[in-house]
């Protein structure tokens, strides 16, 4: 059996016209790596808050349909219990630093004080999750003296650190440059590999081609395509509905049109691209 | 910008070393007798405050906040109060409508040595402890979680508030806005800004309780704590100590009025 399903799921917020999410249908499997994309205001944020119980436990409004977790119901467990099996990192890092805490290893012990960890495992752990996202040596730096990046991987840490069999990813890397956004997809490849799911919406395509298992495209609050990321990625259809586009898909489209481009599939990383023109 | 945001001072010295709940014990057994017992004692509780000065090794920090908060301060009270209580025969000094008087002058000054014990207590126990300490300690022994939150967010996020009402006046200013004419104009133009400045700290509050909530912030299990707080018997002797010294103090203080 699947270990997240979604079911039919609408929600909508209150005071609002139209729904944020309509009739999702979703099935992940354990240790997969999802990938969600879409244009802004598409649902993405509201996709991961309805993972992470906060739809409807901490947003009212109405949700109709069921969200499933390692076998258990969101609707029926509370928020507390929830969150203890899935973790949630979500788009501006400013606003998730804890703001009870002095130094950045502080910041990342402060979920697992929560949750009544011992004080030996705890610094174990802080230190391990430290290690796997390269943060080590901002251990005492204040966390409101980082760099808007920095606070990113703080904040991606202080989740990782809690272990959490499903991790909810909303733009992790929108601050952060190259490096840090290759290391982030890596250190989520390498969650996933060990087991986590996870679950992360991000605009960069061509990362996303090279490390997710499967992408779901969200437009107006409906899934409009579901796939492996290469089919998803270069289909017509997101082109032509304002979702982001690697630039080596595009060319390679126009460069189809002329003839230049043999293969059947378009590309979407360089790789790829260099690959084909090759032919 | 102070990055640390407290007013720490991390230094080893015996009253850092002290338990938490000790020093707030020693705070308290200074403001208690300063503000219930006889007034002439108040000017006296200086010298105890000065000793920890010096033990606590926060000279430079202590007087520092001394000269630009707590003296200035005082300093206000002293004449506020001296100009406006009332009674008093020995009119020293006549300002038009206002006398002031030996009296009022006395008890102002014993009103200003209370506020100034006050004052100086927290502040030495903020300079030598960690804020993160204190929390921890006091809810261990059983203050709410949220309570504590409260307290030491605030402490932290005020700064941020003050940061970011700048940078909303700088936006704002290089849309036009007037932030440097005539007071009344500029109370009107600064209108504008509480929108953002309310609005966006609603959104912040929002997103900042599911951040702590998504890090199990309301959960039931028993917390934990990352430092270790050690409270070895001399601090509780020495809180014993105190109690039994503010008992006293009440006491003999009955009995001599
Ligand atoms: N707290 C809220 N209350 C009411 N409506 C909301 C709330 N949050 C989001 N919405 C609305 O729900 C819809 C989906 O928003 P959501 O934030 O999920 O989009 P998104 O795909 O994450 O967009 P972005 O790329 O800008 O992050 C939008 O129409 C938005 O206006
Ligand atoms: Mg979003």
């Amino acid at each position: 059996m699947a270990f997240v399903t979604l079911h039919n799921v609408t929600y909508q917020y209150p005071l609002t016209q139209s729904p944020a999410l309509q009739e999702i249908n979703l099935k992940i499997n354990e240790g997969e790596f999802l990938a969600v994309v879409g244009p802004n205001g598409a649902g993405k944020s509201t996709l991961c808050y309805a993972l992470a119980g906060f739809v409807p436990h901490f947003f009212k409004g109405e949700l109709t349909g069921e969200i499933t977790v390692d076998g258990k119901k969101s609707s029926e467990a509370t928020l507390d219990e929830w969150v203890m099996n899935v973790g949630l990192a979500f788009q501006n890092p400013f606003n998730q630093i804890s703001g009870a805490k002095f130094t950045v290893f502080e910041e990342l012990a402060f979920g697992l004080e929560n949750i009544g960890i011992p004080r030996e495992e705890m610094k174990v752990r802080v230190e391990e999750a430290m290690a796997l996202t390269g943060i080590r040596e901002l251990a005492d730096r204040s966390p409101y003296s980082l760099s808007g990046g920095q606070q990113q991987r703080v904040a991606l840490t202080s989740i990782l650190v809690m272990k959490p069999k499903l991790l909810v990813l909303d733009e992790p890397t929108s601050q952060m440059d190259p490096i840090g956004t290759r290391e982030v997809f890596s250190v989520v490849r390498k969650m996933a590999e060990e087991g986590m799911t996870v679950v992360m919406v991000e605009h960069k395509v061509e990362w996303i081609a090279n490390f997710a298992d499967r992408v779901m495209a969200l437009k107006d609050g409906r899934m409009v395509l579901e796939g492996k990321p290469n089919e998803v990625l270069t289909s017509d259809m997101l082109a032509e509905n304002g979702f982001g586009i690697s630039r080596y898909t595009s060319t390679a489209r126009e460069a189809k049109k002329r003839g230049l481009w043999k293969k059947e599939n378009l590309p979407v990383t360089l790789d790829e691209a260099v690959e084909g023109f090759a032919k | 910008m102070n990055l640390n945001r407290s007013f720490f001072v991390p230094v080893n010295s015996p009253l850092h070393n002290l338990n938490p709940l000790t020093k707030l014990a020693l705070v308290f057994s200074m403001i208690l007798p300063a503000f219930l017992s006889l007034p002439q004692l108040a000017p006296f509780l200086a010298i105890p405050i000065l000793i920890a000065v010096f033990i606590g090794r926060v000279q430079k920090q202590y007087f520092n906040l001394l000269l630009k908060l707590v003296l200035p301060t005082i300093l206000f009270m002293f004449v506020m109060q001296s100009l406006f209580l009332p009674g008093g025969e020995t009119v020293i000094l006549n300002l038009g409508i206002f006398d002031v008087t030996r009296e009022s002058m006395q008890s102002a000054f014993y009103t200003v040595s209370r506020i100034f014990v006050m004052i100086s207590s927290f502040a030495i126990l903020l300079l030598t402890t960690h804020p993160s300490e204190l929390m921890s300690d006091l809810t261990r022994r059983g203050l709410p979680g949220q309570f504590a939150y409260v307290i030491i967010s605030t402490l932290q996020i005020l700064p941020q508030m003050q940061a970011k009402a700048q940078t909303i006046i700088a936006a704002q200013r290089s849309r036009g806005l007037d932030t440097e004419s005539s007071f009344r104009k500029r109370i009107g133009s600064l209108v504008p800004l509480v929108g953002p400045l309310v609005f966006g700290s609603l959104v912040e509050v929002e997103e900042r309780a599911i951040a702590i909530e998504a890090r199990g912030f309301t959960s039931k299990r028993v917390k934990t704590s990352l430092h270790e707080i050690p409270d070895p018997a001399f601090d509780k002797i020495l809180r014993g100590i105190l109690v039994i010294l503010v008992i006293a103090s009440f006491t003999l203080n009955l009995w001599l009025s």
